[in-house]
Order: structure tokens, then C-alpha cells, then sequence
């Protein structure tokens, strides 16, 4: 029994590392489909910033640097997006498909003519990359049952950005529902046309929105690069920024809910990794090709509407003309 | 969609700007090839060789154009009512399993002639079917279709390889693919059939689903500007709500809009399956239905355009390798470079340059249209 | 175009003088994996490097990256008038057989397909072999008794390595528990670290505390994910101890590096000959990695008890069991 306990408890611990970068940028897809922009290139921003990151995490030897680094090339990507989609009203879903398929070719070019790996970048020495951080008392509370295992395996013993991407959860609800930076990202969102009126620029207001989505998406690929794995390799992504698009709109474009959505999709991943091959009562084997198309499925099914009514903000995906 | 300005003229809008969007894209993959210290000229010579200078780059060019063809006008077509397809992906890749499965089911005991038509009609049945669910959401459950299908392409992806690696795989067999089809299965090549002819051409994957892709080009022009259907499609694009007043069900339109749009995805299938690798693969689609998105807005939704795009498209891919092939420093990532920014420039900033040129225009133009 | 051709033809010329290096055109199709994959493809890039550093005869090459391109390359390669072609991984078989045909006199090696036409030379390996040995080290070494593997994607030849592992631990220590894991069912299965990692992860969790990765650039993940923990790792086809000293337990050695040389040694000494060649222990194909990167971690027992392992299986004394040859693992 405790060591079921403490296989469940590790199986969480699991879910926190990988749901970590989801969060991250699904909340950055919620600032930009909450001004009403559709942005599905947080893969290619991710992969961006993952790239950038190691890079200069390589070169500097700083982790710190490389996560700054990371959210800047993320902005650009992000201001390119919004160059296109707010200011030339080009379409949002192309924009997006453009912007990752070139991250995919580049990043791997630039890797390759930097270091002649086929893209990759070297490995991160443990100085150049964020570390486990072990809460006091870890050690000795381990032995206590329950909540001691509780603490030390689950709490204790992950990167800064892990509990980073967590605050980031209250602090975006706190942005979005509690400031007028907030309140005029979710009215531009639902109806620019009244916000224009109200005098308040609609294009400005996208924009700050898309600086939001990049320094989110830039903290996930960091993260991808520099703390969970210690380099950057080809298409490291491997789809989670599609993933999180699912989760922000499993959440119903709200911060919580999304973020338990990252953490469900999560856990599915780390469940998956654990059930792999073994025979459960009732079921027998689980395909594993279930669990990595049950968030695509479970979101389609919110969204037609059978667990409630998923309602995107009505003017994303259209591009604000204000002479009309 | 796009509000086209009035002013210009029409060839302004449908070839000299995209043209202009075009040699942006170019210019700055030049600066990407100079900056890993290649010469972009002579890549782009490269390119072109290796996208026609014989008749085997030809062939090859042709091949992948056909595939961009089938995904433009899947996306075209949806365009049109207004919607956004975006799993072009998905259907493609079940079309594959239905034009599959008749294949597999048939190859023995049919001949070619009765498998070709029942191949169409499955792959074609089995990519408006994936099409056709999110197509049922969006109409009577509202949500949104550039998300349900970009997850109906994942989950598409996932049913593939679980059917691949679980049911279908060949026993023995390394790779997740079935049995190969027999020849009654399989589409003849164009290079067979212009020897059959006594014209001799190198070898190559093009074959005859190219026809049926000009076929396709034609019978979509008909349907969306001669067919009853075409004109109520449209004028749910334009505006739903005053088609609504004038009798038309928005829902009916989008179900069949999507329909035609998931078979016409499907018929990738046609060209890759039966056409070229001659069995069931896993990934074969390898992303021409996301290419199809850019193909179509290239062509401006129109079957002419759309073939030229296609072209362009194909050029890219087939020239692309060649380069690499030719220049071991520009490696296939710079091509999937290329394409991305082939993509930005005439898709998502199709109009960045347009003001411009509308000035230029009307600053040099009017003067003459004054004199007349 | 010409010029071009001319002036590869002159770099050649000055390179290695005039009269054989003009007759060998060797060339190279990489797979998907690209030859920088730290494992089976970059082997194959040593292995060319190597010839190319020795004789001076450059090769040509090409990564593919869709389906189509296998054949195509490799047909590109051929018309180029290449000789010898060396197509790389199991996945290029089918393509390899079509093109060989229409090129008779061209010379063809496949790596890890046999592809039986008269002028085609096929190298396979027997990676159980190489699996028991470094299995019976990873049991030497194990302090809990339970150990791991970590696969690329799901196929018979992934499995192989597995069921040559399990056989070897057990030979060590029949109760020790081999947690066993696939990376995914597609070829994106190769080149996934994240979840290389999270899979290494989990079975550290379970306990193991020496884990094998036989899954390409997914590996990468696997190595780290042990180094992050203090545990101990295998690599596999490279040598890849030098990627962390002190986690790198040792490497599963499959000279792919070897056939590859070979493939254009053999094509310009006259020596090359179709046929199956299936290397094992006994051809030195398989093997262990023992280098100044994990010697602090190969006790002279572990040396000693996996010698004798290896001169049994030679001698034919333990069979290592073919996963392949039955598609099933006893273990």
C-alpha cells in the first residue's frame, strides 16, 4: 500500500515537470485569444525560445541569461505574429502555421551552422541549466507517512520555473479579472468596436497582449531547454504547444481551469509512461495510443458542448478594421 | 475575407502582388543561405535545375504538385463558406485508410478498372467523414472548426498508428505499414503509360492521379460558380446571416462544405497510397494538408490559382531537395525555412505590401486614365 | 552544372592524385534520424568519416526526410554515377531493392535490411548478442537488483535488443526485476528526449538504478535523466560513454561505424562482395565499450564475468535468444 501511495505520489511529481511548460503556454495563448487574436504558433515560439535559450545558455554558461535570451527571441516571434495578424490583418491561422514551420527549419539550421550537431546544441554543464531545488527538512520529512511523502517527493525537488509557471497561474487570474489592463483585454476581445469607441486603442491593446504571450511561451521553451532536458534537440516541442492550445481551451479560456487541464493532460502523459505494457483489471492493456489522443478528444468533446458550454471570446480570429 | 482594394486593377491583385510577396519571401531566404555562407543565386539555380532541367525533376516536381492540388482545394472549398479547414491533415490521412482498405480487400480477386473507382469513392467517403464531424459540431453545436480539426488531425494521427502498429501492419514487418497492393491496386505511372504510347521518359513517382487532379480543378470550378450548391455556399461566406434571410441553412451549408472539402482531401491518398508507395504508411500525408492552407491562399481559393500555387509548391519541395542534395551545406531544414516563409509572405502578410503599390499605382496610373 | 561537376572533380584531383580516386564515387542515404544522432546514423557518419580522412576520397551524402525521398536519393545517387551507394537503416530496404534492380551495376549496401539481389551487399548485426553482454554488466553493477530499458520506437528489432538484455541480467542475477519501455510507435519516436527522460525517470522511481536506451536521439534524455539522478546509464550502437562521465555504466557496441568503412574499403581495395553479412560477437560486430570515460565504473569482477560471458556465447556455450527469429522473448 505504501509503496502504491508513493508510486501515485511520483507519478504526480511526474505530472508537475510535464505540465509545467503546458501551463505556461496555454496561459500565453489565453492573453492572446482573450484579445482576440488566435495564436497556434505557441509551438513555434516554444521551439524558438528552447533553441535561443540553450544556445545562450551554452555561450554564457548562465541559465538565467538563456531563459532571458529565450523570452526575447519569443517576443519577436510574438511581434511578428502580431505584425501580420493586428496591424496588416493578415490571417491569424496562416501567420501561425508560418511562424512554426519556420522555427522548425531555422532553429535547427542556425543549430547547425553554430555547432554542426544536426541542430542540436551542446550539453548544458548542471551551472548553465535550472536545478532541483530541495526544500529544507526534505530529507527527514521523507520518512514521516503520507504527508512526509507528500512534501518531499511532490513539493520538494523541482526547478524554479516549475513553481514559476504555477504563481504565474493566481498572478494571470489576478491580471485578467482584477486589473483595467484585464478589464480592456477581455472587453477587446468580445467587442473591440466598443472599445475603440471608448477611446482606448484596440491595436495597442493586442499587442501588449501578444508581449504577454511571448514572455509566457519564451519561459516554457526555456524550460523545455534548460531544465528539463539539457539541450536543445530537433523539434523538441513534439506538439505541446498544440496541447496546450487544447488545455486553454479545455479551461474555457480562464487561467485555473486551463491549468487544470495542463495538469490532467499531464497527467495522462506520466500515467501513460507508467501503464505502458501493463495488463489492468477490466481493461487489460491500454493502448498508448489512447492516452496521447485522450486530450484531443476530451477537448472536442467540451467543446460540442456535452460537458458544458466551452464559449470562445467572440472577436477572435478576426482582425479589427477600424473604419467599418 | 480579404478586402481587395477596388482601385487596382485585376492583375495587379492576382499576379503582381503576389509575385512581389513571392520574391520577399525569396529575398529573405536568400539572406538565410548568405548568412550559413552559401551563394543564393546559385542555390536558386540549383533549385530550378533540380525542379526542371530534366524530365525525371520534372516528374517529381509534377508529383508533389499533384498533392498540393488535392489539399488547396480541400481548403478552397471550405474558404468559400466561410470556414476554416484546417485538418486537411487528418482527412488525408484517413482518405488513405478507406482508399487502404479497398486496396487491401480487393486487390486480389478485382481488376484495376473496378478497384480505381471504388478507391475514389472510399477515400474520398472516408476523408468527408473525418470532415464531416467537426463540420456537424461547428453547425449545431457551435464550436469552433479551426480547433476541432486541427485535434481531429491528432487524433486522426493516433488512430493511424494505433491501427498500423495493432491491426494492419504486415507481420514481419519493421516498420508500421501494411502488405504491399497488388497491381490491381496500384495507379499506373505516367511514365508506363506514355511508354504504353512509345514515348520514353525517365522514371518517376508521378502517375496518372494528376488527371484526376485537373479533373478535380475543373469539377470544383463548376460546383462553386455554376452549381445552385456553389452559390448558396458562397453566400453563406459572405455573409450567413443574409443568407439566412434568403432561405439558406447555414447548417446544410457547412456539412456539405466540409464533405466535399474532406474528399478532396481524402484523394491525397489516390496519389500517395495507390500512386506511389503502394501500401498503407504511417505519416504519409507529411504535411501536405498544412501546405494546402498556404497553396490556397496563394491561388486566392481559385482552381487556376490553386494549380499554379500547387506548382510553386512542388517546385519548393522537389527543388528544395535537389538543393540539398547538391549543396551539402543547405541541409533540408533550410528548404522547410523556405517554405515557412513562402507561407508568411504570401499568406499571412499577402496584403502588407498593397498600400504601397496602391499609391504607386494610383500616383503613375492616374495621370494616363486623366489623359484618356 | 558542369562547372560544377568540374570542380568537384578538380578538388578531388588535388586531394588524393589522379588515378583510382576519380573511379570511386562512394555515396551515403542517411535516415530520418539524421547523421547527427548521437547513435545509429552518426555511426555510420564516423564510419564514412573515417574512410574519407584515410583514403581522401570524398563521398557524397543525403538525409532524407519523407518517404519519398529514400528511393529518390538513392536513385539521384545512383545516376550520379556513385559507386558504391551505402543505404543506411532498415527503413531504406524497400527502396534500396527497387533501385538496385534498375541499376545492376552499381554496387549497393544496405545496413540492417538484407535486400538479396546479386549486387547488394546486406550487413545486419546480432544486437542481442551485444544487449546480453551489457545486461550482464548492468546486473554486475546493480545495487537494487532491478534495472531498466528504454526502447525508440516499438519495433521487432528494438525488441531484440530488449530480449538480449533481459537474458543477459538474468544470467547474472535470476531475480532481478528489467522494467521495460518503448518510446512510441512511430519513427517521432527516435527523437524524443523529453519523454526518453520522463520514461527514464519512472523507472528510477520503480527503483531501477541502471537503465539501457536503445532509442536514438531519445537517448540523449535517458543519459541525462540518470546523470540528474545519480544513476547509471548505457548507451548504445556509438560509443557514448564520453557523453557523461561517471553515469555512462558503458555502451552497447554495434559497429555500424565498421560495416560503413568496410562498404567503401572493400569497394576500393576490390574486396566488396554481396551477400549477408551478419556480424556478431565472434565477427566483432557487437560489443562493449570499456574506454578512459567508464573505467572508474567496471570493477575488474565486472570485466572478468562479462569476458567469460562473452567467450560462452562465442563458443556456443549460451545462446542468446533471437527475438527476431520468433517474435517472442522467453525472459
Amino acid at each position: 500500500m505504501a509503496d502504491f501511495f508513493l508510486l501515485f505520489v511520483l507519478t504526480l511529481d511526474s505530472t508537475l515537470r510535464l505540465a509545467t511548460p503546458l501551463v505556461l503556454a496555454a496561459l500565453a495563448g489565453l492573453f492572446a485569444e482573450r484579445s482576440g487574436v488566435i495564436d497556434i504558433s505557441l509551438e513555434g515560439k516554444m521551439l524558438g525560445s528552447a533553441f535561443v535559450a540553450a544556445a545562450t545558455a551554452t555561450a554564457t554558461g548562465s541559465a538565467w541569461l538563456g531563459l532571458l535570451a529565450g523570452i526575447l527571441a519569443s517576443v519577436a516571434l510574438a511581434m511578428l505574429h502580431g505584425f501580420a495578424c493586428i496591424t496588416h490583418r493578415g490571417n491569424q491561422v496562416v501567420s501561425g502555421l508560418a511562424i512554426n514551420m519556420l522555427m522548425a527549419g531555422l532553429t535547427v539550421t542556425l543549430g547547425n551552422a553554430f555547432y554542426g550537431q544536426g541542430g542540436q546544441t551542446p550539453p548544458l554543464p548542471d551551472e548553465a541549466r535550472f536545478l532541483e531545488l530541495v526544500w529544507p527538512g526534505a530529507e527527514t520529512f521523507s520518512r514521516v507517512p503520507l504527508l512526509g511523502t507528500l512534501y518531499a517527493e511532490l513539493l520538494s525537488g523541482h526547478n524554479i520555473l516549475v513553481y514559476g509557471a504555477f504563481l504565474t497561474v493566481p498572478l494571470t487570474w489576478w491580471v485578467v479579472y482584477r486589473t483595467r489592463f484585464g478589464l480592456r483585454l477581455r472587453a477587446v476581445g468580445e467587442n473591440p468596436a466598443a472599445v475603440d469607441t471608448a477611446g482606448i486603442s484596440v491595436t495597442h491593446l493586442r499587442y501588449l497582449a501578444m508581449l504577454c504571450c511571448g514572455v509566457l511561451c519564451g519561459i516554457a521553451g526555456a524550460y523545455l531547454s534548460t531544465a528539463q532536458n539539457a539541450a536543445f534537440g530537433r523539434d523538441m516541442t513534439a506538439g505541446q504547444g498544440y496541447i496546450a492550445l487544447a488545455a486553454m481551451i479545455f479551461g474555457k479560456w480562464r487561467p485555473v481551469p486551463a491549468m487544470l487541464a495542463c495538469l490532467l493532460f499531464g497527467f495522462l502523459d506520466a500515467a501513460a509512461a507508467r501503464l505502458q505494457g501493463v495488463h489492468l483489471p477490466l481493461t487489460g492493456e491500454i493502448p498508448v495510443q489512447l492516452f496521447q489522443a485522450l486530450p484531443y478528444i476530451l477537448t472536442v468533446v467540451l467543446l460540442a458542448g456535452f460537458m458544458g458550454t466551452a464559449v470562445a471570446p467572440k472577436a477572435s480570429g478576426t482582425p479589427y478594421i477600424k473604419d467599418r | 475575407m480579404s478586402e481587395t482594394p477596388a482601385k487596382l486593377p485585376v492583375w495587379v491583385d492576382l499576379i503582381l502582388i503576389p509575385l512581389i510577396n513571392l520574391a520577399m519571401a525569396l529575398a529573405v531566404s536568400g539572406l538565410i543561405v548568405l548568412a550559413i555562407g552559401e551563394s543564393p543565386l546559385e542555390a536558386l539555380d540549383f533549385m530550378l535545375t533540380g525542379a526542371f532541367g530534366y524530365d525525371q525533376a520534372l516528374g517529381y516536381t509534377l508529383y508533389y504538385t499533384t498533392n498540393f492540388i488535392f489539399t488547396g482545394l480541400a481548403v478552397a472549398v471550405a474558404f468559400h463558406a466561410g470556414l476554416f479547414n484546417i485538418g486537411g491533415e487528418g482527412q488525408a490521412y484517413i482518405g488513405g485508410l478507406g482508399l487502404g482498405l479497398v486496396c487491401l480487400a480487393f486487390d486480389q480477386s478485382l481488376p484495376f478498372f473496378l478497384i480505381l473507382p471504388l478507391a475514389i469513392v472510399a477515400s474520398a467517403a472516408f476523408g468527408a467523414a473525418w470532415a464531416f464531424v467537426p463540420a456537424y459540431l461547428q453547425a449545431y453545436r457551435g464550436s469552433h472548426i479551426v480547433i476541432t480539426t486541427i485535434m481531429f488531425n491528432f487524433i486522426a494521427s493516433a488512430l493511424m498508428v494505433y491501427l498500423l502498429v495493432n491491426v494492419l501492419i504486415e507481420p514481419g514487418q519493421m516498420s508500421p505499414q501494411t502488405r504491399a497492393f497488388a497491381a490491381s491496386g496500384q495507379l499506373p505511372y505516367v511514365h508506363e503509360a506514355l511508354a504504353w504510347i512509345g514515348i520514353e521518359v525517365a522514371p518517376s513517382p508521378l502517375n496518372l492521379s494528376i488527371l484526376w487532379a485537373l479533373v478535380c480543378c475543373f469539377l470544383v470550378w463548376i460546383f462553386i460558380w455554376r452549381t445552385r450548391w456553389g452559390y448558396e455556399l458562397r453566400a453563406v461566406g459572405l455573409n450567413a446571416a443574409a443568407a439566412g434571410y434568403a432561405g439558406i441553412s447555414s447548417r446544410r451549408m457547412i456539412l456539405l462544405a466540409m464533405g466535399v472539402s474532406g474528399a478532396l482531401a481524402g484523394f491525397v491518398a489516390l496519389n500517395e497510397l495507390m500512386g506511389v508507395q503502394h501500401r498503407i504508411m504511417i505519416d504519409f500525408t507529411a504535411g501536405y494538408g498544412f501546405t494546402g492552407i498556404a497553396v490556397s491562399l496563394m491561388g486566392r481559393n481559385h482552381p487556376v490559382g490553386i494549380v499554379m500555387a500547387s506548382l510553386l509548391f512542388g517546385v519548393l519541395y522537389q527543388g528544395g531537395s535537389e538543393l540539398a542534395f547538391e549543396v551539402p551545406r543547405i541541409n533540408r531544414d533550410v528548404v522547410v525555412v523556405i517554405q515557412g516563409l513562402v507561407i508568411l509572405f504570401s499568406g499571412a502578410l499577402a496584403y502588407m505590401f498593397t498600400p504601397y503599390i496602391e499609391a504607386l499605382y494610383l500616383r503613375f496610373a492616374r495621370p494616363s486614365m486623366a489623359a484618356e | 552544372m558542369l562547372k560544377y561537376l568540374l570542380t568537384i572533380g578538380m578538388m578531388l584531383g588535388l586531394a588524393m592524385g589522379p588515378a583510382q580516386a576519380a573511379d570511386l564515387e562512394p555515396a551515403v542515404v542517411f535516415d530520418m534520424g539524421g547523421k547527427f544522432d548521437k547513435s545509429f546514423n552518426e555511426g555510420v557518419f564516423n564510419g564514412v568519416e573515417k574512410f574519407r580522412k584515410e583514403t581522401g576520397i570524398k563521398y557524397r551524402e543525403f538525409e532524407v526526410t519523407n518517404t519519398t525521398q529514400r528511393e529518390q536519393a538513392l536513385r539521384r545517387m545512383a545516376q550520379r554515377g556513385a559507386d558504391p551507394v551505402l543505404g543506411v537503416g532498415f527503413a531504406q530496404g524497400p527502396a534500396l531493392e527497387k533501385v538496385a534492380k534498375e541499376y545492376p551495376n552499381v554496387r549497393f549496401t544496405i545496413i540492417d535490411s538484407v535486400v538479396d539481389l546479386p549486387n547488394v551487399q546486406s550487413v545486419i548485426f546480432k544486437e542481442h548478442e551485444g544487449s546480453f553482454l551489457v545486461g550482464v554488466l548492468a546486473a554486475e553493477a546493480s545495487k537494487t537488483g532491478k534495472v531498466g530499458f528504454v526502447g525508440g520506437m516499438d519495433i521487432p528489432l528494438i525488441r531484440r535488443f530488449a530480449c538480449g538484455y533481459v537474458q543477459g541480467v538474468k544470467r547474472v542475477n535470476p531475480d532481478a526485476e528489467v522494467f521495460q519501455n518503448m518510446t512510441g510507435s512511430t519513427p517521432a519516436a527516435w527523437n524524443n528526449p523529453t519523454k526518453g527522460s520522463e520514461l527514464a525517470k519512472s523507472q528510477f522511481d520503480r527503483g531501477a538504478d541502471v537503465v539501457y536506451a536503445a532509442a536514438g536521439g531519445t537517448g540523449i534524455g535517458v543519459y541525462q535523466a540518470a546523470k540528474d539522478a545519480g544513476k547509471l546509464a548505457i548507451g548504445v550502437d556509438s560509443n557514448q560513454n564520453y557523453l557523461h562521465p561517471g553515469t555512462m555504466l558503458t555502451s552497447m557496441l554495434k559497429r555500424v561505424d565498421v560495416a560503413a568503412y568496410s562498404a567503401f574499403k572493400g569497394a576500393k581495395d576490390g574486396t566488396w562482395k554481396p551477400g549477408i553479412r551478419n556480424l556478431g560477437l565472434a565477427e566483432n560486430g557487437v560489443g562493449w565499450a570499456l574506454d578512459e570515460h567508464n573505467k572508474d565504473l567496471v570493477s575488474a569482477k565486472m570485466i572478468e564475468s562479462v569476458d567469460r560471458a562473452s567467450k560462452d556465447i562465442v563458443a556456443g556455450h549460451i545462446k542468446v535468444h533471437d527475438y527476431m527469429a520468433d517474435n517472442s522473448c522467453p525472459f
